[in-house]
């Protein structure tokens, strides 16, 4: 088992989002839900693949346990960053969380046929969103089991 | 010597003679006496053309009703070809000389047909041609005993003013699909004179569609084949003079008569309608083109909206949370306010949102169990009938034609009102559904709350209508614009019975499910 919080190893987490607000609220409540996380941002989904693809000035980004993505972002959207990394035989094995405002049927249908492991709608209430990255983290960071590609790289 | 001669014989023959003479005077006279009455009689004869001719067709003799409904006088026609009373296209195709021949055959032929005056006009003419033959058989000529059926006759005439009178064009035309009699509006709507169409083909006025029903098809008698059209508007082209088409609808009656089965076709210019249809047609496409703008424009707005506001609600709440009773009381009190606002617009957004889509997303109305419905909106308001220790009951739900979902949401607004509006008590609310005529239920949501005051029975199911202060009942005022528009979505009503203090009963009904449950 690839236990995240207690191997010792920082868990890397890769946010995608364009808005600084929400940024900084997930960094909030990922703080007080796990401290050894490792948050990385990329602010529009280019960013977002030039990081997994250790890029330009990424030469040395770590390969995130976890992707959580937006779905409207500038330059290339979340659709399409998510139909890269599922095409992508080393990048699909990640998580990728969509986590986002819309709760359009279509937005959900579509990111499920583009392999996304699962759907999140961003709760308008501060304790709500708390209480759902806290279950990205018990969840995803905790109870699940995942590949050990990181070690093996 | 004198010789005596016995003159006795002499006298005796001159007197025979005298006698005979007497007696072929009196013959003569009888003759010309009984030639006079004849003639008088055929000249007294005003209604009917009778006119003799010889065997080529050459006219001989005249009397007063040829005259009179042929339009020439005896000096005019004596000695000239019948021919010319028919119409220039019979006469092309040799009509005369076959009508003549068919005479001859059997000794006597009876037809109608146009037939033309000589001022050029044409008229339906009855006619019994006889063949005149001598003694020994030979063909001597020809009589023509003939009417003119378009006048005269009593009923006709009658007829003929119900024709004239009536506000569409009529058109009467024969088996063969000639027209035979018509009226003032069909020659102004058709741009002809009344001369210039009767005989003619109803095809050149109608080109498709009319001559094609007039002619039954070997399994059918031309009633039964007409009975199928009888009352029916059809919609055809018409076809002006000047060669402009034109929409029409017409309306087939038979009359019978003694040419057989005519058909009178009552003939409505529909052009005005046609405009009026198209226009109605562009006018609903426009309006459905706008719907389906603004129900894309509000959910995109709903969506754009979300964003700026979450970071407005959460950071508020944000501030509360960490700095409540850190600040001094104005400030908590401001963070109280901009945390209420921002809360509040997000259940404005979301409600406009479901507002928008109850209005705007393709309706699908499939067989759905309303019973699930409200168990899923019961599910939704777990909290609130928690809280409130409601009583929720019902009766057993049938399938009905609905969207579920819609359904769900109707089932949950109006619960969830039946649980919000209580002044005291606890709250009891029952759901039962009632057999309203073959295809419908009608559904019924009944609490114990407050009630309404019937003057705004009209006015709760409105956009933004709220009957309370903020400070009483918090809300938006869409919640039963929302019910009332999945109900018409549905193809149905929303009502209120309510008393204040009395409780409410809401009811709405839908279509009975197509599968039998």
């Amino acid at each position: 088992m690839k236990a995240i919080a207690g191997d010792g190893l920082p868990v890397e987490v890769l946010l995608v989002e364009d808005s600084p607000g929400d940024v900084r609220l997930t960094q909030l409540a990922f703080r007080d839900a796990n401290k050894s996380i490792n948050l990385h941002v990329a602010w529009d989904g280019v960013e977002a693949m030039a990081f997994l693809r250790r890029e330009g000035t990424n030469v040395h980004a770590p390969r995130p346990d976890i992707i959580l993505l937006d779905l409207n972002l500038p330059k290339m959207d979340g659709r399409e960053v998510l139909a890269l990394i599922k095409a992508d035989d080393s990048l699909k094995i990640i998580p990728t969380v969509i986590l986002t405002t819309s709760d359009a049927e279509a937005d959900i249908l579509k990111s499920y046929q583009l392999l996304a492991n699962c759907y999140l709608t961003k709760p308008v209430q501060l304790d709500e969103f708390e209480a759902l990255v806290k279950s990205i983290n018990d969840f995803w960071l905790t109870a699940v089991k995942l590949p050990h590609q990181r070690q093996s790289e | 010597m004198t010789e005596v001669y016995d003159i006795s014989m002499r006298k005796k023959a001159e007197k025979h003679l005298a006698q005979m003479e007497g007696r072929r005077r009196l013959a003569e006279e009888a003759l010309r006496e009984s030639e006079e009455r004849y003639r008088m009689l055929l000249d007294g004869i005003q209604d009917y053309a009778i006119f003799m001719m010889d065997p080529r067709g050459e006219i001989v003799s005249w009397n007063a009703g040829a005259e009179r409904i042929k339009g020439y006088t005896a000096e005019q026609i004596i000695g000239h070809n019948f021919s010319r009373f028919f119409p220039p296209e019979d006469i092309a195709r040799g009509r005369p000389e076959e009508v003549l021949r068919m005479t001859a055959a059997s000794g006597r032929h009876e037809e109608q047909g146009m037939r033309v005056r000589q001022d050029g006009s044409r008229f339906l003419a009855s006619l019994t041609f006889t063949a005149l033959r001598d003694a020994a058989g030979n063909l001597r000529g020809f009589s023509e005993f003939s009417h003119d059926l378009s006048e005269s006759k009593e009923s006709e005439a009658k007829y003929r003013g119900l024709l004239e009178a009536a506000p569409d064009a009529m058109v009467v035309v024969n088996p063969e699909g000639e027209i035979v009699l018509l009226n003032l509006q069909a020659e102004k709507q058709f741009g002809y004179h009344r001369d210039e169409l009767l005989g003619q083909k109803v095809k050149n006025i109608i080109p498709e569609g009319f001559a094609e029903r007039l002619i039954a098809d070997a399994l059918r008698s031309a009633e039964d084949a007409l009975a199928q059209q009888i009352g029916t508007g059809i919609e055809l082209i018409g076809l002006r003079k000047d060669g402009s088409e034109f929409p029409i609808e017409i309306m087939l009656s038979p009359l019978e008569s003694a040419e057989g089965i005519l058909v009178t076709a009552a003939i409505r210019d529909i052009t005005a309608r046609k405009k009026a249809e198209a226009h109605l047609l562009r006018k609903m496409d426009e309006l459905n083109r706008s719907n389906e703008e603004l129900g894309h424009f509000a959910s995109i707005a709903s969506h754009d909206l979300q964003e700026p506001l979450r970071m407005v609600t959460s950071y508020t709440q944000l501030l509360s949370k960490r700095y409540k009773g850190k600040l001094d009381s104005d400030a908590d009190e401001f963070i109280a306010f901009a945390v209420d606002g921002a809360n509040r617009m997000q259940r404005l957004i979301q409600d406009l949102l479901a507002y928008s889509r109850a209005g705007t997303k393709a309706m699908e109305l499939l067989d759905a169990s309303s019973e699930k419905a409200l168990q899923h909106a019961l599910i939704n308001l777990r909290g609130a009938i928690a809280d409130s220790g409601a009583l929720v009951t019902h009766d057993p739900l049938p399938a009905v034609l609905a969207d579920e979902r819609q359904l769900s949401q109707l089932f949950q607004n109006l619960v969830g009102n039946a649980i919000k509006y209580q002044s005291s008590g606890v709250p009891r609310v029952h759901i039962s559904a009632a057999k309203d005529g073959a295809k419908k239920w009608s559904f019924s949501v009944q609490d114990n709350g407050m009630g309404i005051d019937p003057q705004y029975f009209e006015r709760i199911f409105g956009m933004f209508q709220r009957l309370h202060k903020r400070e009483e009942f918090a809300g938006t005022g869409i919640g039963l614009a929302i019910c009332k528009r999945i109900v018409e979505r549905h193809g149905g009503i929303i009502s209120v019975e309510s008393q204040p203090g009395q409780g409410s009963i809401f009811r709405f009904a839908l279509t009975e499910s197509e599968a039998k449950s």
